[in-house]
């Protein structure tokens, strides 16, 4: 007994020592972020890339961060965080601070189709918020140039009289693709694997796969290579007479679009800011030259529509891959 | 031809040499910084390289690529720590030379050997680009894959004292590799459910621990034997030991001959990189050699062969970039941004839509071989001072940038664990004898066969028959086969001689 109380004592003294701390954490966490939208942004901005140096998203990215910095006045630091296709530098902006200054680029599929594919991700959708989306990747069936078909359909009653023709699948969702495909169809299509994007075009171009999923990079080489269905939810600039695969009634259309991510909670008048901010490439002459060197068409999209097209895309996602009977590994 | 010329006259301005001359001064610093590679250096530039002309931009890159190249050779010479997974075999020879006072020979050999290396892929990249790459798209998985079991018989030239342990360590590199997601299945394999072993232990944070972390620690506990050395070695006795002679010219010529031919195919093949290039030129210069025992103690042969491959790769891979757009390195895949952020598409419509420009990028490639070689000259002489240092000095100044390099290549602390477990792993190797050239061999090779295998098996149709599509592969196939029979006979009749001349 006497020794409960001097413990339970300082137990109630620590608990609102600890609470008055909280309370003054708080605080000073409330002020300085009121502060911050009015005057934001005032210092740096990290901007996270989940990929290495080098692909389609660090080359839009790094487009976007010189926009950005042009319009908010403050420099844009790029940090290329690549692992697990961008869902290890996402785990980390889970953990930053939701002020504005540290945010990420990359295409959406990291958090409404990612967490289908893979179960050591641990975030949702929910878990971040979205400034807006800039571009979209024409991701599409591709094939090359002589190929004897040059739709959906074609392919299929092709492939049906070729059993044992190759499919190169680059990641999850290429093979589910022609998964889906061939259970439906009863083809028989060998899947070889493919370790990068430019594996696929030497694949393309050296005639090895008779199609493959493009995230868009095919439409570089207009002399070897067409696209014969787009697996977007539209149709692609780049080749407007080719139909989607929802048009073709597989309803496995799938949107890959570049979408500014910030930690949960960041303060809407700062979302608003960049969604602002990031509208500027729309007009900005060297993004756009960039965009256009690389087929990359902009489709901008504020922080509501942003918000809107992640749900939207999470919620079919998970049909698609629950139809699929994908489980996550 | 034409537009070379113009393309001469177009870069031989102030500007555009001085970014060419930032370029490979940068490259060829941070080459020869261990830890610091040119994936690292190159992609940092980046950012700097939106304010440029596209020229300079590129020329500037492209100087980096090549002068780390040169550069990497310095720290494997000087202190035994490759600046690159691909100056490894240089430090093989290289640094036992610098250990007989030869350090001067064997830095301008490698400086020379780079050059030479670099200059005639270069060469070969400007005069057939176009024909060259669209035979290169004929190699495809199932060509690709028996090119790799070839040259994984190199191994046997590159194990040190016993094929035995030579063969065990290429057993646990390909092991190593194996950590990841599997392209096929996409079944993670050894990850631990850890995202950051996702896409496999990266071969950059793995070499600098056990390239330079575990050498380091290795040299750490041989302080006071090292020291003294040091002090009667310094610069050799006789002017012999501080040039290149005549004789040794005559021996290294045919070497980098062979290693600049290696360098430019390995280049060409998709996704093979600059350590395949300089592995497989040491392994064929021990095989071609009349004295292969003699490899690792300190053969100027050895730095010659390990060094012009390592170049000729750099240029060679950058064939596939200009002639189809497809990028055949992790420095064109850079380029490939760069000149996109640059408004242009690389590909062959760049040739046709602005061939001035490819000839101005050409002419710009020659001349940063030639800034390579005056850099390097004067390089050399700042960083030969190094050995002068004492070892107490060099160590903790080597771990620092080893730790920086390992941490810029993900931007993650985790890659500083993958380095410091490699480092275990490569001191452990070092004490019991094992040979760390072959566990990169197996680390760097044995992923590409296992992938090259399974693509083959599907283009394949999973029948041995339809092998006689690919004429090419069962060439390679063949040639395997022989090459191991060949290397087995060799070796029961080494041991039979030995048993002769004991008794």
């Amino acid at each position: 007994m006497n020794q409960g109380f001097p413990l339970s004592g300082a137990s109630t003294r620590r608990s609102i020592l600890a609470a008055g701390a909280a309370f003054a954490i708080g605080i000073t966490a409330f002020l300085p972020s009121l502060a911050q939208a009015d005057d934001y942004p005032s210092k740096p901005i990290t901007l996270y890339i989940g990929y290495g140096p080098g692909g389609q998203t660090d080359v839009v990215g790094r487009g976007v961060a010189k926009v950005l910095a042009d319009q908010l006045g403050v420099p844009i630091n790029v940090v290329n965080k690549p692992g697990a296709g961008g869902a290890l530098a996402a785990s980390q902006l889970k953990k930053e601070a939701p002020d504005g200054y540290t945010a990420m680029f990359h295409t959406n599929s990291v958090v409404d189709a990612d967490p289908f594919m893979s179960a050591r991700i641990n975030f949702k959708p929910d878990d971040f918020d979205y400034a807006g989306m800039v571009t979209a990747f024409q991701q599409g069936l591709a094939a090359p140039k002589d190929a004897p078909y040059d739709s959906i359909q074609e392919y299929v009653a092709w492939a049906k009289k070729n059993p044992g023709s190759v499919f190169g699948s680059l990641s999850p969702l290429s093979k589910m693709y022609i998964d889906q495909i061939a259970k439906r169809e009863g083809l028989d299509v060998n899947v070889m694997p493919l370790a990068s994007g430019s594996e696929m075009i030497n694949a393309l171009l050296g005639k090895q796969a008779a199609l493959v999923l493009s995230g868009g990079i095919h439409y570089r080489y207009p002399e070897e290579t067409k696209t014969i269905v787009a697996t977007t939810t539209f149709r692609h600039v780049s080749a407007p007479d080719v139909g989607t695969i929802d048009e073709a009634g597989y309803g496995l259309g799938i949107d890959a679009r570049t979408t500014l991510i910030l930690p949960k909670g960041t303060p809407r008048d700062i979302l608003g800011k960049l969604s602002t901010a990031l509208k500027a490439t729309e007009t900005d002459e060297e993004f756009k030259a960039i965009v256009s060197a690389a087929d990359i068409p902009i489709m901008y999209m504020d922080l509501d529509q942003a918000a809107a097209e992640i749900a939207k895309n999470y919620a079919k996602n998970k049909a698609i891959f629950e139809k699929a009977g994908i489980v996550p590994q | 031809m034409d537009y070379l010329v113009a393309g001469f006259g177009n870069i031989l301005n102030f500007h555009t040499l001085l970014w060419i001359v930032i370029g490979v001064t940068l490259g060829y610093v941070v080459g020869a910084m261990p830890g610091l590679g040119k994936g690292t250096a190159v992609a940092v530039s980046i950012p700097l390289t939106f304010y440029l002309e596209p020229v300079s931009a590129i020329a500037m890159l492209i100087g980096i690529a090549k002068g780390s190249g040169a550069g990497s050779a310095v720290s494997a010479i000087l202190i035994n720590t490759p600046g690159e997974p691909s100056s490894a075999p240089t430090a093989q020879d290289g640094y036992p030379l610098a250990r007989q006072g030869k350090a001067q020979k064997a830095l301008k050999m490698g400086l020379y050997a780079s050059v030479i290396g670099d200059f005639v892929s270069t060469l070969i990249l400007i005069g057939l680009a176009a024909p060259l790459a669209s035979y290169a798209l004929l190699i495809g998985p199932v060509e690709l894959c028996a090119i790799l079991l070839f040259s994984l018989t190199f191994i046997g030239g590159l194990s040190g004292n016993s094929m035995i342990k030579g063969m065990v360590a290429g057993a646990f590199g390909v092991f190593f590799a194996t950590v990841g997601i599997e392209a096929e299945t996409f079944v993670p394999r050894f990850t631990f459910g850890l995202l950051e072993l996702d896409e496999g232990i990266s071969l950059v944070p793995m070499a600098i621990g056990m390239l330079a972390v575990a050498e380091m620690v290795n040299q750490a506990g041989n302080l006071a034997h090292l020291d003294s050395q040091a002090a009667v070695m310094l610069n050799g006795t006789t002017a012999d030991d501080r040039r290149v002679t005549g004789a040794e010219w005559r021996r290294c010529l045919p070497v980098i001959a062979q290693g600049s031919l290696i360098g430019s195919i390995v280049g060409i093949l998709p996704g093979l990189g600059a350590s395949v290039g300089s592995f497989l030129s040491y392994g064929a210069a021990v095989r071609t050699s009349k004295t292969p025992k003699l490899f690792g103690t300190g053969m100027i042969e050895g730095v010659a062969a390990a060094e012009s491959a390592d170049n000729a790769v750099v240029p060679a891979s950058l064939i596939p970039l200009f002639a189809l757009g497809i990028p055949g390195s992790v420095i064109a895949a850079i380029l490939i941004s760069a000149l996109i952020m640059h408004g242009l598409t690389p590909g062959p419509l760049m040739f046709k839509q602005q061939p001035q420009m490819v000839g101005d990028l050409y002419a710009a490639l020659l001349c940063a071989s030639l800034v390579m070689l005056v850099v390097g000259t004067l390089g050399q002489r700042i960083f030969a001072k190094v050995i002068y240092l004492p070892n107490r000095l060099i160590i903790p100044v080597v771990l620092f940038l080893c730790c920086l390099g390992a941490y810029m290549e993900t931007s993650s602390v985790f890659s500083i664990y993958v380095m410091l477990f490699f480092a275990a792993v490569g001191y452990l190797m070092r004490k019991l004898d094992y040979s760390f050239i072959t566990f990169l061999i197996g680390f760097v090779i044995g992923p590409k066969l296992e992938l090259t295998f399974r693509q083959s098996i599907q283009i394949l149709d999973a029948k041995v028959s339809n092998l006689g599509h690919h004429p090419i592969s069962i060439v390679f196939i063949l040639l395997t086969g022989i090459t191991v029979v060949l290397i087995a006979r060799s070796h029961r009749a080494s041991r039979l001689l030995e048993a002769s001349e004991t008794n």
